[in-house]
């Protein structure tokens, strides 16, 4: 377990003009793992996965990913790493074996033996001009390309755009086939998240440029919780450790803590037990992300006030 | 050995795989020395990570219930009971504490469920008996 991790950022800062995009990210992603990299559209996803790529440089901070400075070795990055980007633009006009005929020679580690298989087991129509493909097969394309040069880490930038619930699943199905399977590292960017909870082991949750949270999804579902209670307790419920979330519904107060375990102990304190719901992942998300906690302190003063 | 997995359940996915192999266990659709699939079939064919697999598999062969065996795969523990009534209860248990719940919030008083809880059984015991067998979801 001595693998160091396939990607590090430290207190990277990104600002466009005014505009900060990343204020200070630090991440760790161990080797091995499927990591998920979740945010709402401009919370900073597609802006730090450019930077992995050293398409940007960073106003502030270090990266690394498989131990090298995206800025100073750009190409053995880019040829260690395997990526799909959201909408790949590729070369329409080729056909399908030409175009890898085409990338191969860019990666010194080129599998053809392997393309080959890749191209076997997804049914690619070979002879079939790119642009001409459907859209599922797209994606393969794009995903045989990113892995037939055996890469030690893929990065997957919300591959599943676009795709029929099928393929999506066919998608998801190919990734554990061909990647989990073979421990490759994998830092998948996506927005559709019950999608992402069966194959990741961690999630990490971006808002606003920062980390909210980064945790085994196992663990994230076993820590944050929803608690129920009469609307009499709000007050107890209020002031809980590492409250995100709090809201009145009739007779009923409802609370969303991150880390139940801490919130225990004053549960305990005050003599209350609410009923503990388990989130999905969307649901967490949300707890995260819609910006409640910022009216939370309000929430709480309102709630004091009732109870 | 179907299992069926729900990602906008609320139920994480350890969770649910686990207790669907319980309660197969427990049915008798999964008997003693059956052989479960292994942990990269079963990834593929729910399209779930191999480490959940694993970890599933892990924490069913700690309660007693799987075996494993070193170099070809998984099983049904061959002595089978204790980890089988074990399992039984856990399925329940988590069951009454959400009814208790339930009755908690809707004021209804523990001598009233139990009462309910006897209609049911009752109700259930004539479905059965029809030949109607109640399907678990």
């Amino acid at each position: 377990m001595s693998d160091k991790p396939v990607i590090e950022l430290r207190g990277v800062q990104k600002a466009f003009g005014k505009n900060a995009v990343l204020r200070g990210l630090d991440l760790s992603v161990p080797a091995g793992q499927t990591f998920a990299f979740l945010g709402r559209n401009g919370a900073g996803k597609s802006t730090t996965i450019r930077m992995l790529l050293g398409l940007l440089r960073p106003d502030a901070g270090e990266v690394r990913v498989l131990g090298l400075d995206p800025q100073t070795h750009p190409l053995e990055v880019r040829r260690r790493v395997g990526y799909v980007a959201e909408d790949q633009v590729m070369f329409g006009w080729m056909r399908v074996g030409e175009l890898l005929s085409f990338v191969a020679p860019f990666y010194p580690t080129w599998d053809a033996a392997w393309a080959k298989e890749l191209s076997d087991r997804f049914e690619l129509p070979l002879k079939t001009r790119v642009k001409n493909l459907s859209k599922g097969q797209g994606v393969r394309v794009a995903l045989l390309l990113a892995l037939a040069h055996r890469p030690k880490l893929v990065i997957l930038d919300d591959p599943t755009l676009g795709l029929d619930p099928i393929m999506r699943k066919e998608f998801l199905r190919d990734l554990v086939t061909h990647l989990q399977d073979q421990r490759v590292s994998v830092f998948f960017s996506s927005h559709l998240l019950y999608e992402i909870e069966p194959v990741a082991d961690s999630v990490v949750i971006l808002d606003h440029g920062r980390i909210v949270r980064q945790a085994a999804t196992e663990d994230l579902r076993a820590a944050v919780k929803r608690l129920i209670a009469p609307v009499e307790s709000a007050g107890i419920l209020a002031a809980l450790p590492g409250l995100l979330d709090i809201s009145r519904n009739g007779r009923q107060c409802t609370a969303v803590v991150e880390d139940i375990t801490a919130a225990r102990p004053a549960l305990a304190a005050a003599g209350i037990s609410p009923e503990e719901l388990d989130l999905n992942l969307d649901e967490i998300f949300e707890a995260y992300v819609i910006g409640r906690r910022k009216e939370v302190r309000d929430a709480k003063s309102d709630l004091e006030r009732v109870a | 050995m179907f299992i069926r997995i729900s990602s906008s359940s609320g139920i994480p996915i350890t969770r649910q795989i686990a207790d669907q192999i319980r309660s197969h266990s427990a049915s008798g659709a999964l008997t003693a020395g059956d052989r479960l699939p292994s942990v990269r079939q079963l990834a593929r064919d729910l399209a779930v990570n191999p480490n959940t697999i694993l970890h599933v598999y892990e924490r069913l062969t700690a309660e007693g219930l799987l075996e494993r065996r070193q170099g070809d795969g998984t099983y049904v523990a061959e002595n089978l009971s204790p980890a089988r009534a074990k399992a039984q209860r856990e399925l329940l248990i988590g069951e009454m504490d959400r009814l208790a719940h339930r009755a908690a919030d809707l004021n209804v008083a523990s001598d009233e469920v139990h009462k309910l809880l006897d209609e049911s059984f009752a109700r259930i015991g004539k479905q059965r008996a029809t030949g109607k067998k109640g399907q678990t979801p």
